[in-house]
């Protein structure tokens, strides 16, 4: 596959420093996409286990050791990426290398301490990108709470376009529907809803579906939309739309404090359960208008207390992926409260997703996302072309969104004069901050950004999309 | 086990070698020698049953440690029948177990012959013979890495790497595999190129320099004329001693030379203490045969030809060394075991094994003055790992254990020690030439079935590092396959029966 493609396209070289649970789903993916990967570990046994693993080269050291990172090719590496647990090692890493070569450097930051200052250590550093997966992750989580009803909401065009993941429960309105009577249900109203279903998953199969698509109860379905659209096709279903009122969180991390954050702003009341003192008295001053309760989040009868059975959303966010689990489950069987399970591994998928657990956040993959989005975008013309990136269903699909900055064989010609691939579709075009769901007619343009969805991985360019 | 994927890596293997006889096949039709057809009937064969084992790509494609040892061993093992095939077939070598000695013997490097009389050859068959060292000298496997994307995400193809290569720890040039193949191969082939131009200077034929560079290239030592290099050119001598010691030489050092620094190639101790060894040795055989040889530039020459062809495992003969003195003869024994430098195309123990070993045992020492004193080895200025240590001592014990049992089970035979011992020795690390009856100027023609068998095993043995090899005469290897034979029929049944 590599060797059929022209020269332009060869991988990039890429190091990666630290070998956690991020740095392993970063390589994970990216090794895929056919990058010339070198990890650096202080951990031999790690070493030798993923460049074993994965077709990569591994180095034992420190990485932010001038001559491990010679060892490791940085005069000719185009990215290194410092995903160690250490922030300040991290710092020191990206500096480093940024003495020796012209590569980009993406840093980890996880301290709030620096991330408020993430802009003007960026700027003083020369750092390319700077990623805080637990910020990150509580955005993900807020946008949920949000529009609790749905699974998964991912932003697009800049907030102009959301793509909404529900389950369609039993006996809803979707239930034994094609695609094109919804179509003509959503047309015929008063005011036309106009959204795109961009994916089915059903029983562990992904389909993009066509018009004689036929939705069944326990689908679990994504479609695109400006966020009003979004909004009332949710009310046309049947699902509400009112956001929480109040929210438990339990455990007091770095992402309890971020999402706490941003809760309050917009209203919402929130409860932080949190077994250490000295961290309770932290958040307490951290965030004066939250609840913090100093008790283990596991005791049964410490949720009660605090009104498991009344609350609205129920976050668990402690650093052990069993418990937060085991208390999601806990939550849903006596509660009707909105869940959400943040986890931090990334193995066990299939059997995770096969439980009953609402929404579940991986900051792994939040993070490996947004790497593997500026890797892409890189290695084709080196100007950042990918607007935004996720993967869906377990990486097996992407939703990519791309700006188009010149002319090419894709602009200007009806959609339905493309010869485009399989398993592919346009979810929407962004014409100067207006969404277009595009029907044959249309055409992409010069300064348009296009959201595709597809099922084959590793599309860099919206040229991909042709067959 | 994954059993589909063995099969399907062993059609490859086995396609590839249909691939390379085209090669001799078109050296008969130049030479238009009837021997062409036996060539073609073998291709055919092996294309046909190749494609039919390759035919399905399996889903699952990860393998383990075990699966590349066991894919490289029964690799080796079909590669070794497919390509004795041709002797066969044409009848040069109507013999089959003679036929089979000779093509493990090229494959693994070894070099040693069963023919007395390799000039009544006809080219294309010469040409075959000479070829299976330079296919066998860097590896089929790493060949077929270089070549067929299998796929490459994963790293588990790097199982079938450590598998086939030669040395301790192996370790890849850059990060990813296909790319470290293809340059391993793209030195190989450089270097394999410049002997030939060197040796054309020589004003030896372009057939014979051809045969003489895929004999150094691999280090194996199938000669061309019955008396090996005796009647060549002191010209050629030279270039053939500098070759062979070239190609001794861990790969990585060439690697670092051309791509990254030269001072890092320079600083590696493995490639210096080879050097160190080789001009100690040819020291020493030098001043041995100044009693003998009158002129000094001859007695240099061949000390220096014999101690590179047998450190380097190669095994060509510039002299009958079996007449020499005896403390030529015995240094020339321990570099039998001694070997080339780890990445290389050679065999024997390797220098960068001796080095850890060395390295263990002045520890050792030490320990007796402080006993609780904690001091780890260290190579290259890095630390060596326990398990690498480890690895090199039961190397070492098993290298040890194989080769008495080996001599023991040759001697039944009943010749004299010398022979059987040096015949085992040459063999298990890869040489060709013993001493006494199996001497530089004697062959292995004379031995029985029986000791020909054990001495090809010595050779796979020797040329895949015991423990691929060994790995199948596990019961649990096959108890694995069958199993998953069974599973999968049975799933099979499962399946018709739910529908």
């Amino acid at each position: 596959m590599f060797g059929s493609k022209s020269g332009k396209k060869v991988g990039l070289k890429i190091i990666i420093v630290g070998c956690g649970k991020v740095g392993v789903a970063i390589l994970k993916q990216l090794a895929n996409e056919g990058h010339d990967i070198t990890i650096i570990d202080k951990d031999p046994q790690k070493v030798a286990t993923y460049s074993n693993q994965y077709d990569v080269m591994g180095i034992v050291g420190n990485g932010a050791n001038h001559s491990v990172q010679l060892d490791a090719g940085i005069q000719n590496a185009d990215l290194i990426a410092a995903v160690t647990s250490s922030d300040e090692l991290n710092i020191l890493c990206c500096t480093i290398a940024k003495q020796v070569g012209d590569c980009a450097t993406i840093a980890r930051l996880r301290d709030p301490d620096y991330s408020k200052e993430a802009s003007y250590l960026r700027e003083k550093l020369g750092l390319t990108m700077i990623i805080n997966p637990e910020l990150e992750t509580a955005i993900e989580v807020s946008r949920v709470l949000y529009l609790p009803t749905a699974l998964e909401i991912n932003s697009f065009a800049h907030g102009q376009a959301e793509m909404t993941r529900i389950k369609i429960p039993e006996k809803n309105v979707l239930d034994n529907k094609s695609i094109a009577d919804l179509g003509k249900d959503l047309a015929s109203r008063q005011k036309p809803i106009n959204i795109l279903i961009a994916a089915v998953e059903r029983n562990g199969e992904f389909y993009i579906p066509s018009g004689d698509f036929v939705l069944k109860a326990g689908d679990i379905m994504s479609c695109v939309g400006t966020r009003p659209m979004s909004r009332k096709f949710m009310e046309h279903i049947g699902f509400k739309t009112a956001r929480v009122k109040d929210t438990m969180i339990i455990g007091g991390g770095n992402v309890a404090y971020y999402l706490a954050g941003q809760l309050i702003n917009m209203g919402i009341s929130v409860k932080i359960i949190e077994e250490n003192k000295k961290r309770c008295e932290e958040l307490s001053v951290l965030l004066p208008k939250a609840i913090i309760i100093n008790g283990d989040g596991t005791d049964q009868e410490i949720l009660n207390e605090e009104g498991l059975a009344e609350t609205e959303s129920f976050v668990s966010l402690t650093g052990i992926d069993e418990e937060n689990i085991l208390l999601t489950l806990h939550a849903r069987k006596h509660s009707n409260a909105k869940t959400i399970t943040k986890i931090n591994r990334s193995n066990f998928r299939e059997v995770i997703n096969s439980l009953d657990l609402g929404s579940v956040v991986y900051p792994c993959s939040i993070t490996a996302e947004s790497i593997v989005a500026y890797v892409r975008a890189k290695k084709n013309s080196n100007s950042n072309n990918i607007e935004t990136l996720y993967h869906m269903f377990d990486s097996r699909a992407e939703a990519i969104e791309f700006r188009v900055d010149e002319k090419s064989d894709v602009t200007d010609i009806p959609l339905k004069d493309l010869n485009l691939k399989k398993n592919m579709l346009i979810a929407f075009i962004n014409r100067n901050g207006s969404i277009l769901l595009p029907t044959g007619q249309d055409t992409i343009q010069v300064g348009d950004t296009a959201m595709i969805v597809t099922t084959e991985t590793g599309f860099t360019d919206i040229r991909d999309i042709l067959a | 086990m994954n059993n589909s994927m063995i099969i399907y890596i062993l059609g490859h293997v086995i396609r590839l070698e249909g691939l390379l006889m085209v090669i001799p096949c078109i050296t008969s039709l130049i030479y238009q020698e009837h021997e062409g057809f036996a060539f073609l009937v073998v291709i055919l064969a092996c294309m046909l049953i190749g494609t039919l084992m390759s035919l399905k790509k399996p889903v699952n494609q990860t393998i383990y440690l075990k699966e590349g040892c066991i894919a490289t061993a029964f690799s080796w093992v079909l590669l070794s029948i497919f390509g004795c095939m041709p002797f066969v077939i044409s009848g040069e070598i109507p013999s089959f177990t003679n036929a089979l000695f000779e093509t493990v013997s090229g494959l693994t490097t070894t070099g040693a012959s069963i023919l007395s009389d390799v000039e009544v050859m006809s080219h294309g068959m010469m040409l075959w013979r000479c070829f299976t060292h330079w296919i066998g000298g860097m590896g089929v496997l790493v060949f077929l890495l270089a070549i067929i994307p299998m796929n490459s995400a994963s790293g588990s193809n790097m199982n079938l790497m450590k598998a086939e290569s030669p040395g301790p720890s192996v370790g890849k040039l850059v990060p990813r595999l296909k790319h470290t193949a293809r340059i391993l191969y793209a030195i190989y082939f450089g270097m394999t190129l410049l002997e030939v131009i060197f040796l054309l200077f020589g004003h030896m034929s372009l057939f014979d320099s051809l045969c003489t560079a895929f004999g150094t290239a691999g280090t194996g030592g199938f000669g061309i004329k019955n008396d090996s290099f005796t009647s060549f050119s002191p010209y050629i001598q030279w270039v053939v001693t500098v070759f062979m010691i070239m190609f001794g030489v861990n790969f990585n050092f060439y690697y670092f030379l051309l791509f990254r620094n030269i001072r890092k190639a320079l600083s590696m101790e493995e490639v210096r203490a080879y050097f160190l060894i080789i001009l100690a040795s040819i020291g020493i055989i030098f001043v041995s045969l100044m009693n003998t040889m009158s002129n000094i530039w001859d007695a240099l020459r061949h000390a220096s030809f014999q101690v590179a062809s047998i450190i380097t495992t190669t095994g060509y003969a510039s002299a009958d060394f079996d007449q020499w003195s005896q403390i030529s003869r015995t240094v020339l024994v321990i570099l039998m075991f001694i070997g080339a430098c780890a990445g290389s195309t050679g065999g024997g123990m390797k220098v960068s094994r001796l080095i850890i070993m060395f390295k263990t045992v002045v520890k050792e020492l030490g320990s007796y003055f402080h006993p609780k004193n904690i001091k780890k080895i260290n190579m290259d200025g890095k630390p060596v790992e326990h398990e690498v240590v480890r690895a090199v001592n039961v190397y070492f014990i098993t290298l040890m254990t194989v080769f008495t049992i080996s001599v023991l089970l040759v001697s039944v035979e009943g010749r004299d020690l010398v022979t059987n011992f040096t015949a085992v020795a040459a063999c298990l690390n890869n040489i060709g030439p013993g001493l006494s009856q199996v001497g530089p100027t004697q062959n292995y023609g004379s031995l029985t079935g029986f000791s020909k068998y054990v001495l090809m095993f010595d050779m796979l043995a020797g040329r895949l590092e015991l423990f691929p090899l060994l790995l199948i005469f596990n019961p649990c290897v096959y108890r694995d396959m069958i199993m998953g034979v069974v599973r999968r029929i049975r799933r099979g049944g499962d399946m018709r029966r739910a529908s």
